[in-house]
């Protein structure tokens, strides 16, 4: 059913690809091209992730994991049971995130609005793509993908951490971190100041923006406005996936060595040794 | 202006990347899997940062066959080598004089030219010693030096004080100060990889039983297993040496799902285990026991003797020499394990005090192949 | 490419805004405000005035303490070496009281009593801090969201830095303060526990994490896109729902099938960012004093995933094992 306002918006047009042919809805979702796409790869890959943890011992989701293949076959294919099925998965996630991304476009230009949620999970999906494509594609094999598992994969960001001896180390690795408890610290405080002032104390009225700047003035000094918070917001939340896709890529194609040894140009400067 | 601005911050970014890539390890890279597929098991080496393997130095001579005198026969006051035979015995002089003597000094580096039995230089009653050590660590500690073996030049490399050793950290002047004193951390020190972990982890280690073990065997508390966050920033102090020592990461002993769950560690997790207390052994039964032979330059602030850790002898890489084994040139090294007594060093000071006992007996000149 | 709204292109310039009347009886809000071009690229323009009564200033002070104490330790440990504190500075730190001390409250100032001073300090400014937050919403009539929010915040530092500390018996288990130093921590943490990935409130935490940045992109972009039709007034839009919000809520509908609302996106926000902190302090109480080994407590609840054996026996099991 429509919500109550829904139904003006419903009109025809913003396709990138297909004109008029899925231009429709199934319910709330919108279809488009791009839906069907989605669709078709969401649900292979999937299906495939169900077929990996029938070969596998168990059906507990806690531990199903669909594995890379082994270093030595290089950026070649693998046999399905040997890390084969996670290459197909692969090809279907970045087929079925980028189609998802594109069908947000669509959404966008039916909608008369900007682009700026499909160019942030953008940002998303070039995180994945540099951990299951780029840097396994720099290092020269697939297998340096992490497992598709929910306890499996944090063993492989432990290992591949503990390949540079202390990751948090990592200069970018530092700034990504930084701007993730940044962001929550953010978000915590805008979600909480809209809130505070249509949620005010009882028997007092909704308040406007002047309160929500005066109380951010009175204790910090400044207030960055109920337009700045958002840009600040997306920034701070885009950073800290930029960081992180840099802070894995450098790691293995660009340094080697531990992440602490990475400091002693700092130590080395002219200036004081 | 605007655009201006986007094209000089622009270029300034590329600018800053080209100069932070500098510092990166651009060139091709080989990669070992030492795990399950997908665990993030491997080690990643850029082929330009691998330490060059040591060129190992050619025999001085071919060794001789066999047979013939002993050189308990032949010569006087040897106690250690007295079973080998005289040839071999010589062999093996040759060879210490190129793995360990000053070009300049040969020889009489160790021996009086006079009186090549006698003990009164400091360096021939040491040298005694290392090669009951060496012994013992090729028979008593096979566990880790396998078939392969160490020799002298395994951690002289033709130096006559090994390039990596270790003793007591100086300290701090006044523990009860805040001033220079950082309570052992806080330091970039290579001893831990440059981290901020506490920087000595070989005084506990590695010439004491320290336990290197934190994580817990039960999931829950017990009052049997009290460990502190501390004594874990130790253990991985050390870790950092052992990893930076032999050119490794930590997956190639551990997975780190685990640390100490032997069942998911790789077998050279064993061969380290056997390698620290052999190194514990090296130190304590060895060469503190050469404390009083050894001047105050062969020792550290505090008096104690130099020691080794897992760099002495490894140099950056997993295996010493790139693997190479040097006993086939120099077999006496693997005798039987050190039966003298752990204390032997001690039955040395008296007769060093008393080079005279020695020199009275009549001896063969020296032969000429011993240089 | 079109105008994205990233960085404002005009700026308007008019009387400095004082802000709403306080209630009688508040002194505290300077004059002191100006105008910079730069904040106002992306913000507001306006800089200040400040409130700054007692509650303040005694935090500013507190806080003040704190950082002179931290500092002045860090310089002192290098031997007072202007050059050597700003090379060796990532690494230096003041690090609690050892094992020795366990919970002793007034340790010898060289042996950990600086930390517990510093330590003192900084939770001080940051109590009178929050009492500051809930003071000025108070004064200006708005609810208490963001203080509670803060508190959350503050309950992690304190659990870290005093709760755990004294449930564990020992200052030795604190967090030093340092860069690196605290970053040594976490990995000894980890180790020391088993793995703190197999924390269940560590994962939940992470989730949170995670989510809020996930939650902050999306809402950050929504009203970004949306902005040419007023999005960026959500109190109206809450109020009085405006086409910007009903695009925006639209957008997510058609997208993945339900939406948030002007106000219940701020919902969604405050609890995702909050709960990251709460979770976290549990999993940092649970640790040492209810669990001693993450994996293993995974081992027993069916979640550790098995990987296969590699069959190296443990040497000190072995008879005849050397020390």
């Amino acid at each position: 059913m429509l919500l109550s306002f829904e139904r003006k918006y419903r009109v025809r047009g913003g396709t990138l690809i297909g004109g008029d042919l899925f231009d429709f809805w199934m319910g709330p979702f919108y279809v488009g091209f791009f839906g069907v796409i989605t669709a078709i790869t969401a649900s292979l890959g999937t299906a495939l992730i169900f077929y990996g943890a029938s070969l596998g011992p168990t059906w507990n989701p806690w531990l199903i994991s669909i594995a890379p293949p082994d270093l030595s076959y290089g950026l070649g294919l693998a046999p399905l049971r040997e890390g084969g099925l996670w290459q197909i998965i692969t090809v279907c996630a970045v087929a079925a995130f980028t189609s998802w991304a594109l069908r947000e476009v669509e959404i966008c230009r039916k909608l008369g609005i900007g682009y700026h949620v499909p160019f942030a999970y953008g940002f998303a999906i070039l995180a994945y793509v540099s951990l299951v494509v780029v840097r396994p594609w720099l290092l020269g094999a697939w297998g340096f993908g992490f497992p598709y598992g929910i306890f499996s994969h944090l063993d492989w960001v432990s290992n591949t951490g503990y390949q540079y001896l202390h990751f948090h180390y990592n200069p970018a690795h530092m700034l990504a971190v930084s701007f993730f408890f940044v962001t929550g610290g953010a978000l915590a405080f805008h979600g909480a100041l809209v809130l505070s002032s249509v949620n005010p104390p009882k028997g007092q009225e909704v308040k406007s923006p002047e309160y929500e700047d005066a109380f951010f003035r009175d204790t910090i000094g400044y207030s960055v406005g109920t337009l700045g918070i958002h840009r600040l917001g997306l920034f701070l939340a885009l950073s800290a996936g930029f960081w992180s896709a840099v802070c894995i890529i450098i790691s293995g194609p660009l340094w080697t060595r531990g992440w602490p040894e990475w400091w002693t140009w700092w130590l080395n400067l002219p200036i004081w040794s | 202006m605007s655009r201006r601005l986007t094209t000089i911050a622009g270029g300034a970014a590329a600018i800053a990347g080209l100069i932070l890539l500098a510092g990166c390890e651009i060139g091709p890279k080989d990669s070992t899997q030492t795990g399950y597929r997908g665990a993030g098991l491997a080690q990643i080496v850029d082929r330009s940062s691998i330490a060059k393997a040591a060129a190992i130095p050619p025999e001085p001579y071919p060794l001789p066959p066999d047979g013939g005198p002993t050189a308990g026969q032949t010569y006087q006051n040897v106690r250690v080598l007295q079973n080998v035979s005289t040839e071999r015995f010589n062999h093996l002089m040759a060879e210490m004089n190129q793995w360990v003597a000053p070009p300049e000094q040969g020889c009489n580096y160790c021996h009086n030219p006079e009186n090549m039995a006698s003990d009164e230089k400091y360096t021939k009653v040491v040298a005694r010693r290392m090669l009951q050590m060496t012994r013992t660590i090729n028979s008593r500690w096979a566990s880790h030096v396998k078939d392969t073996g160490v020799t002298c030049y395994t951690c002289h490399r033709g130096k006559p004080v090994p390039d990596y050793k270790w003793a007591l950290a100086a300290g701090t002047q006044n523990p009860r100060s805040i001033v220079g004193n950082k309570h052992g951390q806080n330091t970039p020190d290579a001893n831990v990889g440059y981290s901020s972990l506490p920087s000595d982890p070989f005084a506990a280690y590695f010439a004491g039983n320290g336990e290197i073990r934190v994580a817990s065997s039960q999931a829950l508390p017990s009052s049997k297993h009290i460990v502190s966050i501390k004594d874990a920033e130790k253990s991985y102090g050390l870790m950092m040496h052992v990893s930076s020592a032999l050119g490794v990461n930590c997956t190639y002993c551990h997975n780190t799902q685990s640390f100490r769950a032997w069942n998911l560690s790789r077998a050279q997790r064993g061969t380290a285990y056997y390698g620290i207390r052999m190194v514990r052994n090296v130190n304590e039964d060895y060469l503190e026991s050469l404390r009083s032979v050894f001047p105050a330059i062969r020792k550290g602030p505090h008096g104690d003797v130099l020691k080794v850790n897992c760099m002495t002898c490894h140099q950056g890489l997993s295996k010493p020499l790139g693997g190479v084994s040097m006993i086939a040139q120099a077999p006496s090294l693997v005798g039987p394990a050190d039966t003298v007594g752990t204390r032997a060093g001690e039955a040395i000071p008296p007769a060093f005090n008393q080079p005279a006992a020695m020199t009275g007996r009549n001896e063969p000149a020296p032969t000429a192949t011993r240089q | 490419m079109r105008y994205q709204n990233m960085f404002t292109q005009v700026q308007l310039r008019g009387p400095l805004e004082t802000g709403p009347r306080l209630p009688a009886g508040s002194f505290a809000r300077g004059d002191l405000a100006t105008y910079n071009y730069w904040a106002g690229k992306l913000g507001a323009a306006q800089i200040g005035p400040i409130y700054l009564g007692k509650l303040g200033i005694a935090s500013l002070v507190c806080a003040f303490l704190a950082f002179e104490i931290i500092g002045l330790n860090m310089w002192a440990s290098v031997n007072w070496d202007p050059i050597q504190f700003a090379r060796q500075l990532p690494w230096l730190a003041l690090e609690p009281p050892g094992p020795e001390w366990g919970f002793t409250l007034a340790v010898p100032l060289a042996e950990g009593g600086w930390w517990q001073m510093a330590g003192f300090f900084m939770s001080a400014a940051l109590i009178l801090w929050l009492v500051r937050t809930f003071r000025r919403a108070a004064a200006l009539g708005l609810g208490n969201h963001v203080p509670w929010a803060f508190a959350a915040g503050i309950s992690l530092i304190l659990t870290l830095g005093f709760i755990r500390p004294m449930l564990m018996g020992s200052w030795a288990e604190a967090v030093p303060f340092g860069i690196f130093p605290h970053l040594d921590w976490t990995a000894a943490f980890s180790i020391r526990y088993g793995n703190l990935f197999y924390n269940p409130f560590h994962c939940l935490s992470i989730v949170f994490l995670y989510g809020s940045t996930m939650l902050f992109a999306m809402h950050g972009a929504t009203v970004l896109a949306t902005a040419r039709y007023g999005s960026e007034r959500e109190i109206e839009q809450i109020t009085d729902r405006g086409t910007a919000f009903e695009r925006g809520a639209l957008f997510w509908r058609w997208t993945m099938g339900f939406n948030a609302t002007a106000e219940s996106i701020h919902r969604w926000a405050w609890w995702f960012a909050v709960l990251c902190p709460l979770t976290g302090a549990i999993g940092i109480l649970l640790t040492g004093t209810v669990v001693d080994n993450w994996y293993l407590w995974a081992v027993q609840h069916g979640y550790a995933p098995d990987y296969p054996s590699t069959g190296v026996l443990d040497p000190a099991t072995l008879s005849g094992a050397p020390r």
